[in-house]
């Protein structure tokens, strides 16, 4: 947008002042929330708040190092099983939380190996086995917990005394998703950001001008798996309940097309898309045929050619319909994706009325 | 010699439920080679295809071949429409982007099968019964089975006449090498990946007729195969076809050794280990040229 | 720059000091017309076919609505989908408990992963929860107060019939043939606990994933046994695999097989017609009997069912565990709250409805208990009661 006329205009962590101002007011607002809604929207926003954390990490290896990953429900799966294991140990969730991480981070680190012949399709089918492998070793084995998972302690962490525990669980999800932000664009801002950035423009072209190809795109992978670990600790607790189907290959899709919908290689791309995905995800309800009959002039012959045609008990089936839509046009229309929309509207109202 | 025969055995079912993946294969590496799109609505567009084959069969009482034509016209159409409609539409499209873009068709699909015919399993009748079979020293051979071998031998090979010898798939073999001279050369480019889609399409198509009978006609028939169907096309190399067919016959039969000799329970997850073990010897897959990238 | 700074900061304190009404008080789901009764099920996902449970219960209730309601009271029903999917779930309960005018309580409720993600918060709230539909022990164990179980244990039903087939059949050689989750390994354990006490071992034990449709190896590993009976404890769809796989691998054991398989007009259907002399438990009255509450229903059925509904045992279930519920209700009487339904519901003994009978008590909480054996026969389609209602010990 504005052009940037020095080196280390480029490197502020805030574009401009009024920028930094707003995101102080939104978490100004996000800490009143809890003063003034119930728990129904903390846990909304709670769900958000994981998405945005595993989106901003996912994005680092998808948006800034043009790597691909349909296996991300992997590492937030670690990220669960561990937090929960290690709480259950004895370790205080302080501490459990960040070591989940790290162990969603080594494994990372793993996956990252093979990342360094394989591009593509290859790279693809190696995260979605991954992705597989650990749903499936977490759901066979007894010593995790077997089909039903392992038992979640309560959140036992206070970080505002007098607050419910839903209420402080919030507030640590949403500190922690801050933190997330403030840590991927900062290390963007970094020499390892742009040697994240080289890699995905021309890994050849950046091999030829110094950047350690096997040492950057393990980081790559390490760092989106730490966040998605975090996100994953975090989740096993809102939820309050670790089952180990639901790490499958849908919510890995889901992951990624929270990404790729709200704009690669941006911060407020992956947020956008975040929250998008996750209001879809739980807002989204099957209409039924009396719905139908309220559309004017031509409702009631739509709905008997429904009820005649389509299996009424199936109806709820249509929001898959809107979400693959939905998905879609956004696709095709925007292919920067939310955030792409963000700067267009940007551009055009600031150049009003030309 | 009785583990011999076990060994057979498991060996003849493992190429039955490979020769499905090979297929499926096979359709997705046409789209990939074609359109440079990974195509992830493959497994339910085969599904619908299947629903409405079994639709004509059932409520339309069309005899079987009929409907099995039925079902592979309305498969041609669907593939058809998916890249006009759905890929071409896309302005710059990335990887990304177009994966983004066929699982949004999936998820279109999917909904509109569970809508339509709901989420229950039903039956596919086919002139077969299951209990037919075949026993060749001890080895037993169901007659669905061997028809599923058969049919995608058949249809491997007539892919191949086609590519090689067809005016057709000369066309589609120009444009997959060089887009822009193929156009030169007077060569609809557009048609050719529509058709190429439609191709696809139909192939998946008898994926999902051949698992039917052999499974039951629900929402989730193809989510397995598909999967197994790429990694299939990825082990082969995604960008030849003999690859595609020997991929899935391999990860058939590893399949099926490694679930009857060691675990059930860890089945899946064998496809990828041998997928990885593969690409680690060889990063391009087993059949296709070396990866060749400009600089 | 300052301006926009000023207006950024003046925006920023109205919205943190504006006071919207807080909602923390706790909402009793109760007016003076209606009772909320909430319940989810999956009505799309890979456990679609479970949804008609919701619909049953449904159904029932606007049966109960239709004769007049409960002491002068109608029931709203809440029926949500979640997709098999425990964050589905959590959200759609806590937006119903929470929002005006509040859940008086749960009805039934699919999946035992996304029953759980929600039962600590439940009976955190007192909020009664009656017939959860699956046959977990986590339900009973501890036992929660406003939890009343109606299922009957999934491991029960494989002890009655790893007896049956030992005791009355004299097979010897059993396999057990059961899916990878919380459903087919409860079934699992309860067939090995039993032969344990019957001094056998299984021949073979193979899981089943549920993505999994190719089940050649499954079937080889069972034929390969040498077993003479097979428990299958799986899904309508790998049951229908299982039979077509062992017809064309010549394998003909007798099998044996949970309640959730036990719709005999369904399973033959879909399978074409292979569904014979199976052996099945069931913890209901049977979609065909003519008991005078099934018969109700069933003429109820063609009345209120949606287009494509079948009457079959997913439906029957969705009545039969929430029957307790409208006992409960009724005898709560006018002045109903959470603790008074609480106590009604433990003066419920020997109810019978569609289910088993059902008995409640201060420190019971697992309704039903008892179920029968039943058998195909050769068309499939006849079935034959083998036992009487049997509570296993």
């Amino acid at each position: 947008m504005d052009m940037k006329r020095s080196y280390y205009k480029d490197l502020r962590l805030f574009d401009t002042l009024p920028l930094g101002l707003w995101l102080c007011a939104c978490c100004l607002v996000l800490a009143a929330v809890p003063f003034h809604v119930g728990n129904y929207t903390l846990y909304l926003l709670g769900y958000i708040a994981i998405n945005v954390i595993v989106a901003v990490g996912l994005n680092v290896l998808v948006g800034y190092t043009g790597q691909i990953s349909l296996g991300h429900a992997g590492f937030f799966a670690i990220g669960a099983y561990a937090a929960v294991l290690l709480v259950n140990a004895g370790l205080p969730i302080p501490l459990a939380l960040p070591a989940a991480a790290l162990i969603a981070a080594a494994f990372g680190l793993l996956l990252g190996l093979p990342a360094l012949r394989l591009e593509g399709p290859y790279l693809a089918v190696i995260t979605l086995g991954f992705g597989l492998t650990v749903e499936n070793i977490f759901a066979k084995t007894p010593a995790f917990g077997g089909a039903t998972g392992p038992a979640v302690p309560a959140f036992t962490l206070t970080l505002v005394p007098g607050w419910s525990r839903e209420q402080n669980l919030y507030l640590l999800i949403m500190l922690l998703a801050g933190a997330s932000l403030l840590a991927v664009r900062n290390l963007m801002r970094t020499r390892v950001g742009r040697a994240f950035v080289a890699i995905r423009d021309s890994d050849v072209a950046a091999a030829c001008a110094g950047v350690d190809l096997t040492w950057y795109k393990t980081l790559a992978f390490a760092v989106s798996a730490f966040f998605t670990g975090l996100a994953g600790g975090l989740f096993a607790f809102h939820l309050g309940q670790v089952d180990p189907t639901t790490f499958n290959l849908m919510l890995s899709i889901l992951f990624l097309a929270m990404v790729v919908i709200g704009g690669v290689g941006s911060i407020l791309g992956p947020v956008l898309g975040a929250v998008a995905i996750s209001l879809l995800n739980l807002k989204l309800k099957g209409l039924q045929l009396a719905d139908f009959e309220q559309i004017p002039l031509f409702g009631p012959s739509i709905a008997g050619f429904l009820g005649r045609n389509f299996m009424e008990t199936g109806m709820a089936n249509i929001q898959f319909i809107v979400y693959g839509a939905i998905l879609v046009s956004i696709m095709i229309f925007e292919p920067l994706g939310l955030y792409g929309l963000w700067v267009r509207s940007k551009r055009y109202w600031r150049a009003w009325p030309l | 010699m009785d583990w011999l025969v076990t060994f057979l055995q498991v060996v003849f079912s493992g190429l039955a439920a490979g020769s499905v993946y090979a297929l499926i294969a096979l359709a997705m590496v046409i789209i990939y080679r074609t359109t440079e799109v990974l195509n992830f609505a493959q497994g339910d567009m085969a599904m619908l295809c299947a629903n409405v084959g079994l639709a004509f069969l059932v409520t339309g009482a069309l005899p079987f071949p009929l409907a099995v034509a039925a079902a592979l016209a309305f498969a041609a159409l669907l593939g058809a429409c998916a890249e006009f409609f759905f890929l071409r539409r896309a302005k710059e499209p990335t990887v990304l982007s177009l994966i983004i873009i066929t699982l949004g068709l999936e998820m279109i699909v999917f909904g509109f099968a569970s809508w339509k015919w709901g989420g229950e399993p039903r039956d596919f009748p086919i002139p077969l019964s299951p209990a037919d079979v075949l026993v060749v020293g001890g080895v037993i051979m169901g007659h669905l089975e061997l028809a599923t071998i058969g049919i995608a031998g058949l249809i491997i090979a007539a892919l191949f006449f086609f590519l090689a010898r067809s005016k057709a798939g000369l066309a589609m073999r120009s444009t997959q090498q060089n887009r822009a001279a193929a156009r030169l050369m007077g060569i609809r480019v557009r048609r050719v990946e529509m058709g190429a889609w439609s191709l696809a399409a139909m192939i998946g198509c008898i994926a999902g007729l051949l698992v039917g009978p052999a499974a039951t006609v629900e929402p989730y028939m193809m989510w397995d195969p598909m999967m197994k169907g790429f990694a299939a096309a990825v082990l082969g190399g995604i960008t030849s076809l003999p690859g595609a067919a020997l991929g899935g016959a391999i990860i058939g039969i590893v399949e099926n050794l490694f679930g009857f000799y060691v675990s059930t329970a860890f089945k899946s997850v064998v496809p990828f280990a041998v997928i990885l073990l593969m690409l680690a010897i060889k990063p391009s897959g087993l059949l296709a040229r070396h990866y060749v990238k400009k600089v | 720059m300052l301006k926009q700074t000023l207006k950024i900061g003046a925006l920023a304190a109205a919205l943190c000091a504006t006071a919207l009404p807080a909602g923390a008080q706790q909402l009793s789901g109760v007016t003076d017309t209606e009772i909320h009764i909430a319940a989810w099920s999956p009505q799309t996902g890979p456990a679609a076919p479970w949804g008609a449970v919701a619909r049953g219960t449904a159904m029932l209730f606007q049966m109960v609505n239709d004769a007049g309601g409960i002491n002068g009271r109608k029931i709203v029903f809440h029926s949500f989908d979640d997709q098999y999917n425990p964050a589905k779930t959590v959200a759609g309960i806590k937006e119903l408990v929470e929002k005006e005018p509040g859940i008086f309580g749960v009805a039934s409720g699919v999946g035992t992963s996304s029953g759980l993600a929600v039962k600590d918060y439940l009976m955190e709230r007192g909020i009664p929860w009656v017939g959860p539909a699956a046959g977990s022990l986590h339900w009973i164990t501890p036992p929660q107060k406003a939890l009343f179980a109606m299922y009957p244990l999934y491991a029960d039903e494989a002890k009655l019939l790893t007896r049956y087939l030992v005791e009355k059949e004299g097979k010897k050689k059993i396999a057990i043939f059961y899916a990878s989750d919380e459903y087919g390994e409860n079934g699992h354990r309860g067939a090995v606990a039993e032969m344990e006490k019957l001094g056998i071992k299984p021949v073979a034990e193979v899981p089943v994933n549920q993505a999994d449709r190719d089940l050649k190896s499954h079937l080889l590993k069972l034929k390969e046994s040498g077993a003479d009976a097979v428990l299958m404890w799986v899904n309508p769809t790998h049951a229908v695999i299982t039979l077509k796989t062992a017809a064309a691998l010549q394998f003909a054991p007798q099998w044996a097989v949970s309640s959730t398989l036990s719709d005999a007009a369904l399973m033959n259907n879909i399978s074409g017609g292979l569904w014979k002399n199976i052996l099945f438990a069931s913890f209901g009255e049977l979609p065909d009997a003519n008991t005078p509450e099934v018969k109700k229903y069933r003429d109820a059925f063609s009345k209120y069912a949606q287009q494509g509904e079948r009457w079959g045992v997913f439906f029957m279930a969705g009545i039969g565990f929430v029957e307790p519920m409208v006992e409960g209700l009724k005898r709560a009487g006018r002045n109903l709250t959470r603790e008074n339904f609480i106590k009604a519901m433990e003066t419920i003994k020997d109810f019978k409805g569609i289910m088993g009978r059902v008995s409640y008590g201060p420190n019971e909480r697992q309704g039903q208990r008892e179920i029968f054996l039943a058998r195909t026969d050769d068309s499939g389609v006849k079935v034959t009661q083998l036992t009487p209602w049997t509570t296993v010990k």
